[in-house]
């Protein structure tokens, strides 16, 4: 089998059947893999995921391939490019196709607290933490992911997370005038 | 993978912040796939991250893909193949083929179809032609064939040259009552 990596491109762009064949049969994996995982929440029928599917490769050839012939192979590498073109075709297709629903224990916390309005949100002001602090509290804290996986995300290793979240924490309390435990 | 989480009082802390909305221009497909693969010099890298922070469901995307991104991943339905095959047929093929020599020029018409040798359909063309000379030879026959109709040609002929003043049977009959 064909890997995404050996995929000809210019004979892709250019509508080459067996080109297009050998790149189906290498990126219908990631493509499956992505689409499943994207609408995993939305409960859709096997037809409905069969379908997001089926609509991230029309995107990639609609229009003479023009979403294809905007890949750049020096900013990226094609699998990654693919599935994140793959996931944002899945989710507009679920929106497409029905409101999102999932299962209460599946849903962070965070998202399902009721705000108590008469508590008033202190704000961080721009600039106190830099964006990736930021990143790795919403992800640590708002998304409820483990360290490994926000590690993973930035290509970086466990200890970097811990360490960023400890300044960004020491900042913080700085900042608002807490005390460190 | 392990489950490591914040202590509480971190959690507590946090739960009391908000963060302010992040102007941030658009972030296209291939930027969010550069950044995932940390090909992003810090700056780029930071534009990205500040809107991924601010966006949850850019968030969720970022985590999901670069988990998958890891991982072996299973066989695809045969069925998403065979459609997405389909997608790019053997039409859009040929016309992004090397271009070849214009064909000949094609006759047109009945007759240029009938004498056309060098083309298909032969066989088709020889009974056609020869059903058409079967009929028109058994028409011409049962129609009296070439001496009958010699004959009528001659009499209508003689019948037309013949002088209205002449005599003949009718003129005689009436000329005789006077």
């Amino acid at each position: 089998m064909t890997e995404l990596n050996q995929i000809d491109l210019r004979a892709l762009a250019k509508g080459d059947k067996r080109t297009w064949d050998g790149f189906v049969a290498a990126a219908a994996p990631l493509i499956n893999a992505v689409v499943r995982r994207a609408l995993a929440s939305y409960r859709l029928s096997e037809e409905d995921v069969m379908d997001a599917g089926q609509d991230v490769f029309v995107r990639l050839c609609a229009n003479d391939f023009r979403l294809l012939k905007t890949y750049d192979p020096a900013r990226a590498g094609l699998s990654t490019w693919l599935a994140v073109v793959a996931r944002s075709a899945a989710v507009d297709h679920a929106r497409r196709r029905r409101q999102a629903t999932q299962p209460l224990d599946e849903v962070p916390e965070a998202n399902l607290g009721v705000e108590d309005r008469h508590i008033e949100k202190l704000k961080i002001p721009q600039g106190l933490l830099t964006e990736r602090q930021l990143l790795i509290l919403k992800c640590l804290y708002d998304e409820e992911r483990d360290v490994a996986e926000v590690a993973q995300l930035l290509k970086i290793d466990a200890q970097t997370v811990r360490s960023t979240h400890h300044k960004a924490l020491l900042r913080l309390r700085a900042h608002f005038g807490e005390e460190t435990p | 993978m392990s489950t490591e989480r914040m202590p509480s009082s971190d959690r507590e802390l946090w739960q009391r912040l908000a963060t302010g909305p992040v102007a941030s221009a658009p972030i296209t497909e291939l930027d969010f796939a550069a950044w995932i693969e940390g090909r992003l010099t810090e700056r780029e890298a930071a534009r990205i991250e500040a809107a991924v922070a601010v966006d949850p469901e850019m968030r969720r995307a970022a985590l999901e893909l670069a988990d998958i991104l890891g991982k072996p991943l299973p066989e695809a339905p045969a069925r998403l193949e065979v459609r997405a095959r389909a997608l790019v047929g053997f039409a859009v093929e040929k016309r992004f083929a090397e271009p070849v020599a214009a064909p000949p020029k094609i006759r047109a018409g009945l007759f240029d179809w009938l004498f056309a040798w060098d083309r298909s359909f032969a066989l088709q063309r020889a009974v056609t032609i020869t059903a058409a000379i079967v009929l028109a030879v058994s028409g011409f026959m049962m129609g009296g064939g070439l001496s009958e109709t010699l004959a009528a040609e001659r009499y209508v002929t003689k019948w037309q040259t013949t002088d209205p003043y002449s005599s003949n049977e009718l003129t005689d009959f009436l000329g005789s009552d006077f």
